[in-house]
């Protein structure tokens, strides 16, 4: 391989590296935000001390999640600039906005909330702390709404020239509103939320199989697994919205995720079958083999019978995306998706048949470790999900209008490898780290015991004595 | 490339570069100390008291590291064609500001989760990176005040067209040196502010104090000597037809170095880290004046390193409308924790 293309290779695999990682952590944060304004709500409403302790626990998972979320945020932010000059300074115009008023509006609005939320028990009334929960969770998902307007942008381009290398807005509205943001958008709010309730049960499930504080677990469980059973199924609905989509916006990519090569066959007749699995041959033409559902594919992709859909071969081969990673990260998210809603049913049935009691929960053992277990499944099929709509889109960084080789920051080959090693040590890090204390904090279990909050202002003034057998620890305490 | 932007468009450039500036400023004041905390640290033998060090900004270190992002977002949505070659430049010292940066966040967000041996452990890569984001950010900031080499290519976007040492200098490499000099000298402040006088940390950190506050006028004065010889840009402002201007800022900087020198003195360490900051921000817009119309001298001008969307509407939502509600909600949170006390080592969240 000469040595411009293994670098430009290395350093596409490093921004692939940093983003992966980084998106591993905001979904939870979101959906865990809406889910801890519910569960406080409920205990702000009906005084169920429960609710709290629970609100409490899942809080601790929350922030160690969002510590994350911040560490690799931060890298993600300046990542584009560093690894993708040239595309950042062409883009800035519109892409660079946007992502200014994601951190403006939502970025520090969400810093904000909290830190009231995290700190501010017992600091100020329930309502109020309420009312931060609920800042936290609109403002992460004012968040991802912004991120989702400009990689939308990227995979649909309205609203913009490109002109004299940049990019210049046309029309704001056409820009921010573009075609791909209102299915891509949801789609994304959905997998968090989903990613998030599975985060749920399989906790609860968890302390549910080691009998652990059943009381406190199994109704979250119930309640959990109904929402997942609900969501997972709009989910595969609003999957299926993005799919069209794609196929009006960006047909190759659709060829490519569903490894349709030719629109007709040698007889001229509609390609209508979906392909289960199979593997493009050595030219790249087509595949070497797969196993199909005849109409299938049209069946999906145009609502019909019969309905055409266009292969890779109708277009250049310079501007074909890569068929293998996203055909099979495409059939690894769609998977996925069917397992979680299955996985809902069952603990629907389950309460149906009237198994899911306290005297009764622990002993479905098959039952909680699939809960258990599930918890891997969303974070796969994210990424899975991110893969498809990231590799799909190649070789373009802006559909149609600017490739990703144009966008690169060139960098020697020994640098692209010092980077990659460098962030491969560090992520990886994180994210060991990070699942290590999430199951610490699990390990742990729920704080059953310290007073509960209350109406706020309570601790001002009041120093802390130092607990018996810890008195020769010094005390720190702030000046007022 | 020349870049068209109308009065209006190049009046709002500026108010960008502005609030770029503060945003940087407020950043090295407040995360400042928070490194400079951090590095001190290092010297701290007693393992409970680290971890009060890094308690005592647990709950702030986030909402201060947001201000380098809204920095981030600014320079991308404002000046994207800085913002893209600048950064490119500035990719090593850059990748190890960022390993720091994760380092930092993980060590000080888990700590509390940890078990004894992986605190000892997490405190010293605390430190480390402490130090680490510490001196490569202020190399990027030396290097910037360097300027870098850009394509010029008709019809083209100027890139960046250097190597990826092109940042090393002797002048960057000492203003590494002496931003870790002035971040500690803002962390050694803030712990003698934030634990009580008879605290032996506290104590510690004030017998520090005169002697980084020597070190950190020196490093003060040698920046700005080696500026006046290396940069015609500096050179023209500070000795030109209105030098008196920055006389005036010296000497307001004199003033409030003094102070902070008085305040410590006397042990009023609220007073000291408040005038410290003030010397800061006298120096740094004397700094930003100094520069313009430069963004990076004789590499990026405000006006051609603005986006030519810059328009009024974008500038009024910020400015006008999100503006003063994160000012509103990050006032009711102080205002929220103004008089909290707490013992600060069981710090759990």
């Amino acid at each position: 391989m000469p040595p411009d293309t293994l670098s430009t290779l290395i350093s596409r695999i490093d921004f692939a590296l940093i983003s992966s990682v980084h998106i591993l952590f905001p979904p939870l944060t979101i959906g865990l935000a809406i889910i801890l304004f519910v569960s406080e709500a409920l205990w702000v409403k009906t005084q169920d001390e429960r609710w709290y302790r629970l609100c409490r626990f899942f809080e601790k998972l929350f922030i160690v999640n969002f510590g994350a979320g911040v560490a690799t945020g931060v890298t993600m932010e300046m990542a584009f600039g560093i690894l993708y000059g040239p595309f950042s300074q062409a883009a800035g115009p519109f892409f660079g906005q946007v992502l200014g008023y994601e951190t403006i509006t939502a970025f520090m609005y969400e810093a904000g909330f909290i830190g009231l939320m995290i700190f501010g028990w017992g600091k100020i009334s329930r309502k109020m702390h309420l009312f931060a929960t609920f800042n936290v969770a609109l403002s992460s998902t004012l968040s991802a709404m912004w991120i989702l307007v400009a990689n939308s942008w990227m995979q649909t381009p309205t609203g913009v020239e490109f002109k004299d290398g940049i990019f210049e807005v046309t029309n704001w509205l056409a820009a921010l509103f573009n075609p791909n943001v209102f299915a891509a958008f949801p789609h994304m709010l959905l997998a968090a939320v989903e990613l998030s309730l599975t985060f749920v049960v399989a906790v609860c499930a968890w302390f549910v199989l080691k009998r652990r504080n059943v009381d406190l677990f199994l109704r979250p469980l119930k309640y959990a697994l109904v929402a997942l059973a609900v969501v997972a199924a709009v989910q595969v609905y609003m999957g299926d919205v993005l799919g069209e989509n794609v196929l009006d916006n960006k047909p190759a990519a659709l060829a490519a995720m569903e490894g349709q090569y030719d629109t007709y066959d040698k007889d001229g007749n509609v390609n209508n079958a979906w392909n289960i699995i199979g593997w493009p041959n050595k030219e790249g033409t087509g595949l070497a083999w797969s196993i199909k559902i005849p109409h299938a594919l049209s069946l999906i992709e145009t609502k019909t019978w019969n309905g055409a859909v266009e292969g890779l071969n109708s277009f250049p081969k310079d501007e074909q995306p890569p068929v293998v990673l996203p055909f099979y990260s495409f059939r690894v998210m769609a998977a996925i998706g069917g397992a979680l809603l299955l996985l809902g049913l069952w603990g629907c049935w389950l309460r149906y048949r009237g198994q899911l009691t306290e005297r009764l929960a622990s002993q479905q053992r098959l039952f909680l470790m699939a809960c258990t277990a599930a918890v891997a499944l969303p974070y796969i099929a994210v990424i899975a999900g991110w893969w498809t709509r990231e590799i799909g889109r190649q070789p373009w960084i802006v559909y149609g209008m600017m490739t990703v080789k144009d966008g690169m920051s060139h960098m020697s080959t020994a640098l692209a490898t010092f980077w990659l090693i460098g962030f491969a040590v560090f992520e990886t890090a994180v994210v060991l780290g990070t699942i290590w204390f999430l199951l610490k904090v699990c390990r742990m279990g729920p704080d059953l015991t310290s007073p509960v909050a209350g109406e706020g202002h309570e601790h001002l003034g009041e120093l802390d004595l130092p607990e018996a057998g810890k008195a020769d620890h010094p005390e720190y305490v702030r000046p007022i | 490339m020349t870049n068209h932007l109308d009065d209006m468009q190049y009046f709002l450039a500026n108010a960008w570069w502005l609030a770029l500036g503060v945003a940087v400023l407020l950043y090295i004041a407040l995360d400042g100390a928070d490194l400079g905390a951090g590095i001190f640290g290092l010297f701290v033998g007693d393992h409970e008291e680290r971890g009060a060090i890094m308690a005592a900004m647990a709950g702030t270190w986030d909402a201060n590291e947001t201000w380098l992002i809204v920095a981030g977002g600014i320079l991308f949505g404002t000046f994207p064609f800085v913002y893209g070659s600048a950064f490119h430049y500035l990719m090593v010292p850059l990748a190890f500001v960022l390993w720091g940066v994760m380092a930092r966040a993980v060590t000080l967000e888990f700590r509390h989760l940890a078990s004894a041996k992986w605190q000892c452990f997490g405190d010293w890569v605390f430190g480390i990176s402490s130090l680490v984001v510490t001196f490569f950010g202020g190399m990027c900031v030396g290097a910037s005040l360097q300027g870098f080499k850009l394509t010029h290519v008709e019809g083209q976007v100027p890139h960046f067209a250097g190597s990826a040492f092109d940042f090393v200098s002797a002048f960057s490499i000492w203003t590494g040196i002496a931003a870790v000099v002035a971040v500690l000298l803002s962390g050694v402040l803030f712990v003698r502010a934030r634990f009580e006088k008879d605290e032996p940390i506290r104590q510690d950190a004030a017998r520090w104090t005169a002697t980084i506050f020597w070190l950190a006028i020196g490093s003060v004065v040698i920046t700005l000597v080696w500026s006046l010889f290396k940069f015609d840009w500096a050179r023209e402002k500070w000795l030109g037809h209105f030098f008196w201007i920055w006389a005036i800022f010296g000497i307001l900087a004199l003033v409030c170095i003094d102070k902070v020198r008085r305040a410590t003195l006397r042990d009023d360490d609220v007073s000291a880290v408040l005038w410290y900051c003030g010397a800061l921000l006298i120096m740094g817009l004397s700094m930003l004046i100094t520069l313009h119309p430069w963004l990076v001298p004789h590499t990026w001008s405000i006006r051609d390193g603005a986006s030519p969307q810059v328009s009024l509407i974008t500038f009024t939502m910020t400015m006008g409308g999100f503006l003063p509600v994160m000012v509103m909600y990050n006032w009711y949170q102080i205002w929220v924790f103004r008089a909290r006390i707490s013992k600060l080592v069981s710090h759990a969240h």
